[in-house]
């Protein structure tokens, strides 16, 4: 199924259901994104500093702030709440297609429901989940310079000067390349579950939960095994 | 023309469809009766391409269905249509995008000639106001009569498949929908076959009638020959059901 969607964007590109996609996937997900991003900056910034100031180690904040948020937590948060938005909005659709006999209907009419209802949403997660991602990233560390200004009384610039020093190639290639991957995760995951619904409106919900909890697992277990293929490849450098 | 020879379909252990033959002669509606659960959609699913049986052959003008590759079937089923239990309307979208679909998909028509077409169609069922509802918005018989005319959207359909099209409608609009049925195919001269448990909906719109019981066929024939058959099945049916 992943591999007919992706010959479609390829061969058979539908450029307005693209954009519509794009559009409920990623523009309708900015609040609740940027909003966990801001919240999780927050935090982490105020975390950290408790830890690091008995070492007198605070100068350092901005730069674990952004490397935390640039390599890990902005990428990941992101996937996550936007499983929960996205992938559980993905298979409830499709299900309710599925099980209403819409899917049949498309395929009736002689239309592929991968080159007409998957392909699109597959590229918009792709393409959205990275923007929304690094946007996030930014108002994370944006919001950890307020706890480091306010709470740990580390002056802006200090701040900034960390946080320039964190934006490596290592970090920036971690920052695009996870969400870019989980983006595709929790897409085709909700398709997956969302066109195979069976059993009415309670197949529906047994499939919606399945595919959530199924694609937050399997953005953690990425999660881990793109870090460890990028560490590989870039070796401890941060 | 519409044949199926032997047509056998099992979900593991258990038999679904058991060596059907049919015939449907072109320009003719096949009814296609039974319980509950006997196949009778099966066989919808089986023309359409939608399921491939474990052995047999379905013919559609000649051309074996088994045998097309996907993308032969997506072409092939453009020139059907067919017309689901509750409509199977897409929700999304509104009742002329719904009738429209087919024209977006697969002609380069402008939006103003798709349009027309559209307008027309809807006319035709009786629901050219409706245009711009949504199919949440439209009563079950409303739903019906855009799934018709989404079906009869491409430009000539050969086949025109309904599946329960009366079930849960008002024995006015159940009548209704049986009329709209009988003029498509005046209209287009298509092959049909029709879903159904309603022997009065059966009588209205059909010219063959098939009886299925625990997936095998049991009698094919015009309506004086099965309501002259011996076979106990049938004269249950026939006498519950008037």
């Amino acid at each position: 199924m992943v591999l007919k969607a992706f010959r479609f964007l390829l061969v058979h590109f539908r450029f307005r259901e693209s954009l519509v996609e794009m559009d409920r996937l990623g523009v309708g997900s900015i609040p609740i994104v940027f909003f966990a991003n801001i919240f999780a900056g927050l935090d982490m910034a105020l975390q950290f500093s408790v830890v690091m100031a008995p070492y007198g180690a605070t100068n350092m904040l901005g730069r674990v702030v952004a490397t935390s948020i640039i390599r890990d937590l902005g990428p990941v948060l992101a996937s996550l709440v936007m499983s929960a938005r996205v992938t559980a909005g993905i298979t409830s659709e499709l299900g309710m297609m599925a099980t209403t006999q819409q899917i049949e209907a498309l395929m009736v009419m002689g239309v592929d429901p991968v080159d007409r209802l998957i392909a699109p949403k597959l590229l918009a997660g792709m393409l959205m989940l990275p923007i929304l991602s690094v946007v996030g990233d930014l108002l994370g560390v944006l919001a950890g310079l307020v706890v480091a200004q306010f709470g740990a009384n580390v002056p802006p610039p200090q701040f900034w000067s960390g946080v320039r020093t964190a934006l490596t190639m290592a970090n920036l290639v971690n920052g695009i390349l996870k969400p870019f991957i989980f983006g595709f995760i929790l897409v085709s995951i909700g398709c997956y579950y969302g066109i195979r619904t069976t059993g009415g409106a309670q197949g529906v919900g047994r499939a919606t939960t399945k595919a959530v909890v199924l694609a937050a697992i399997w953005i953690l277990i990425a999660n881990f095994l793109i870090s460890k293929f990028l560490i590989d490849i870039w070796g401890w450098k941060l | 023309m519409i044949r199926l020879e032997k047509v056998t379909l099992a979900y593991g252990e258990s038999i679904i469809l058991d060596s059907i033959d049919l015939v449907i002669p072109t320009g003719k509606t096949m009814v296609i009766l039974g319980e509950s659960g006997s196949g009778k959609t099966t066989i919808l699913k089986c023309v359409l391409g939608t399921l491939r049986p474990a052995s047999g052959r379905v013919l559609a003008n000649d051309q074996e269905i088994g045998r097309l590759n996907e993308e032969e079937l997506l072409r092939f089923r453009q020139r059907m249509g067919m017309v689901f239990q509750e409509g199977a309307l897409f929700d999304s979208l509104t009742v002329g995008e719904n009738v429209g679909f087919w024209l977006w998909e697969h002609t380069d028509f402008s939006d103003e000639k798709v349009e027309e077409r559209v307008r027309t169609l809807l006319k035709f069922v009786g629901l050219e106001t409706s245009i711009d509802q949504k199919p949440s918005d439209l009563s079950g018989g409303m739903r019906r009569r855009v799934a018709i005319a989404r079906a009869m959207a491409a430009e000539d359909p050969v086949f025109m498949l309904y599946d329960e099209p009366t079930t849960g409608l008002d024995p006015f609009t159940s009548k209704s929908i049986c009329d709209l049925m009988r003029r498509v195919q005046r209209e287009f001269q298509s092959t049909n076959i029709v879903v159904t448990h309603d022997l009065t909906d059966a009588y209205r719109v059909g010219d063959l009638f098939t009886f299925i019981k625990d997936a095998r066929v049991i009698q094919t024939g015009t309506r004086k020959e099965i309501e002259n058959s011996s076979d106990p099945f049938i004269r249950t049916f026939l006498s519950l059901d008037l």
